[in-house]
């Protein structure tokens, strides 16, 4: 288990972090999600020792994590870096050996990263040749090679295409099914919906939100319903109980409701039981739930 | 493998690989190896042939094979003629470089190359003398024996008189190429310093190496490079002087000379590589580079002109005193050994003292590259570097 544990870190004025907490089991992908300069960069660093931290600490599997726990950890850097005349395969071996792998391992496992990330044809280029998508694989190659305890990825499906993507969650997924904890920031809020198990909302330098998308979506969507009526007269909404976040009379595409008036309501009720009374009074009830909200939206919500 | 070995193998195998490292070594050999034969280049050359007509031909020949075997390094070969046109014709015709006939004209092209007229004038003398000296009625054989004059013995108050133009020119060398090859390698440990702190992989590598791991195998990997060069210009340029007989014979202690400067070369290099390390990790890239290393360069610049001082005056209080004051020494002392005879305690003090401002540089250089490599941005100040170093 990693564990984050009230973490505070300023820059002069700036309070770049202030209490940060969070906890990433063996095992778990864990997303992390802030609105630009609200402190996922710091925290990681922070994380990874390259950056100390004015209070707070970091643990891995209970003990205080130092150099020698640190080195057991891939980190994928937001600002990535690599030895622009050194070639792809040499560079990635070069990590894994200082990461305390033989030689044969390190090669054995550069090549099979580098298989599984399409890089096959360029291994013997210096990597300045490299398109920059190509690099930015061959900068994930060098987080992965040492086969780490837990993996630190700041941004890493920024500027991936599709197919990069998929490879890379492809990898991750493997990875946390071996027991690796993956705690990965991003602003691809489908993408992080899709792969974590567990979500952090960080803004300004504080934890605001956190837990599975399943648990944050419980509650939030407790305070919206979505109505969807045919027939009905207009205004007959204004009469329900509760603030109307959002209305329409325009079906989404492609849904033909005949000639019956179409109104859809997003409704945060003040009484539920009360709304679906008065929306079967109204017309014919098509649709009545409450509404899961995309990660996107929570996210708003919360940050907002 | 430890993670020094793995940087400083790194250095090697990357650097020592691209086009620039091979051809400058390549450059480098060349160059030395011109230099160190250029003596005997622009000294012309030193086989002649020379064309005798008359009839004091025969002893004209015997008494410059004697001469030519004495002293000189000149050799000369000798054809003979039967008349002037016809050493005239030799000559014009390129066979000889001069003709001496009848023992009263010599013939050339353009004038004499001096070793050659100085030949000709002794033997022409003695061959003139000693026709003089038969016809005025004395014996030949005992005019024969008043010639066999033996050369001088020469004495020299600075050790022989040869041997100290080879050593000054030792030492202009040995001051040239450490002060070339220190600010070579010191500029590469900069550059890589500021290499990975703007690429910013060091963020990376700091996960992996501490600080002073990164920084000691970068130092060794580029020393190492740095010292095979040395040993690749000392060996080509030693070689390339004896073998094109430049320097005919390399004055004693030439190998401990050698010896000394490849010492010195290695705690310079620690002394500055150290301190530019430190410097080069304030910045964050590498075009602020120059700037920042500027005070440093000008230090090694004082030392190399110290040490240009040296070769003329060996003994003057101010190359006395900085050849053993570091990091002077570095440059100071091994000009100083070449030229004169250094006391031995004075170059151990001279050591010992380096070792120790070596030793303090790296030090302190270290902690500062330790503070400095991660923070990227505005340059860090010194203040704030040796502040938070402490
Ligand atoms: N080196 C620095 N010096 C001063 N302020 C910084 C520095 N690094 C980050 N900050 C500030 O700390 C806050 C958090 O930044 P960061 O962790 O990079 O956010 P994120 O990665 O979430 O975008 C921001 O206000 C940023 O301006
Ligand atoms: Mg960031």
């Amino acid at each position: 288990m990693l564990e984050v544990d009230g973490l505070r870190k300023r820059y002069g004025d700036t309070v770049a972090l202030d209490g940060v907490s969070l906890t990433v089991r063996a095992g778990e992908m864990f997303g992390f999600v802030g609105a630009n300069g609200a402190g996922k960069t710091t925290t990681m660093r922070i994380v990874m020792g390259v950056l100390s931290a004015d209070a707070g600490e970091v643990r891995w599997r209970g003990g205080k994590a130092g150099f020698e726990t640190r080195r057991r950890f891939g980190y994928m850097p937001e600002e990535r870096g690599l030895y622009a005349k050194m070639r792809v395969a040499e560079q990635i071996e070069y990590f894994g050996k200082l990461g305390g792998m033989s030689a044969e391992a390190a090669q054995g496992s550069a090549g099979a990263l580098i298989e599984r990330l399409g890089l096959a044809e360029r291994r013997g280029d210096d990597v300045d040749s490299l398109s920059l998508g190509n690099q930015q694989r061959v900068q994930l190659a060098v987080a992965l090679i040492h086969e780490p305890e837990v993996l630190i990825l700041d941004e890493p499906f920024s500027g991936l295409d599709p197919i990069a993507v998929d490879a890379l969650a492809g990898v991750l997924t493997e990875r946390t099914a071996a027991g690796v904890p993956v705690v990965f920031s991003s602003h691809q809020l489908d993408l992080v919906e899709r792969l974590c198990d567990s979500v952090g909302i960080i803004k300004a330098g504080r934890m605001v939100a956190g837990g599975t998308v399943a648990e944050l979506r419980a509650r939030e969507s407790r305070k919206r319903l979505r109505i969807v009526v045919t027939g009905a007269e207009p205004g007959w909404a204004d009469r329900l109980p509760g603030e109307i976040v959002a209305k329409t009379d325009r079906p989404p595409d492609g849904q033909g409701h005949g000639s019956e008036r179409y109104e859809e309501v997003i409704l945060t009720p003040a009484d539920d039981q009360e709304a679906l009374r008065l929306a079967a009074q109204a017309g014919r009830v098509q649709h009545f739930g409450w509404q899961e909200p995309s990660l996107a939206e929570i996210f708003r919500e919360v940050v907002a | 493998m430890n993670a020094m070995a793995l940087v400083a193998r790194r250095e090697i195998s990357v650097r020592g690989r691209t086009k620039g490292y091979r051809y400058g070594l390549l450059v480098t050999a060349v160059l030395v190896a011109v230099l160190a034969a250029l003596p005997k280049l622009l000294g012309g050359a030193s086989d002649y042939t020379v064309g005798l007509a008359g009839p004091q031909a025969d002893r004209l020949q015997a008494v410059l094979a004697a001469q030519a075997a004495h002293g000189t390094d000149l050799s000369i070969k000798v054809k003979r003629y039967a008349d002037e046109a016809a050493a005239r014709k030799a000559v014009a015709g390129g066979d000889v470089e001069a003709a001496v006939v009848d023992n009263a004209t010599v013939i050339s092209k353009t004038v004499v190359d001096q070793g050659l007229s100085v030949v000709l004038d002794t033997v022409h003398r003695m061959v003139a003398t000693e026709e003089n000296l038969t016809s005025a009625g004395l014996d030949p054989a005992k005019v024969g024996q008043a010639q066999q004059v033996r050369p001088m013995t020469e004495v020299t108050l600075n050790g022989s008189g040869e041997d100290a133009t080879v050593r000054s020119g030792i030492a202009m060398i040995i001051v040239i190429i450490l002060f070339m090859l220190l600010i070579q390698v010191c500029t590469w440990v900069a550059m890589g310093v500021v290499e990975e702190k703007s690429s910013r992989i060091v963020e990376i590598l700091l996960t992996v190496v501490r600080p002073w791991q990164l920084l000691a195998g970068k130092t060794i990997g580029i020393g190492v490079l740095g010292l095979s060069q040395l040993v690749v210009i000392a060996g080509v340029g030693l070689a390339a002087a004896q073998i094109t007989g430049a320097v005919p014979r390399l004055p004693d202690g030439t190998y401990g000379l050698v010896a000394g400067v490849v010492v010195w070369f290695l705690l310079g290099y620690a002394f500055y590589a150290a301190m530019f390390a430190a410097i080069a990790s304030l910045v964050s890239r590498q075009e602020e580079l120059s700037g920042v290393l500027t005070p440093a360069t000008m230090l090694m610049m004082a030392a190399y002109l110290v040490g240009f001082v040296a070769v003329q005056s060996p003994d003057g209080t101010l190359t006395h005193v900085l050849s053993i004051v570091p990091p002077f020494s570095a440059m100071v002392m091994p000009v100083r050994s070449a030229v004169i005879e250094v006391p031995l305690w004075e170059t151990a003090l001279a050591m010992g003292l380096m070792v120790v401002a070596a030793t303090a540089v790296l030090l302190i250089g270290g902690r500062i590259y330790q503070r400095a490599v991660l923070r990227t941005g505005a340059r860090v100040r010194w203040r704030e570097a040796l502040a938070s170093a402490s």
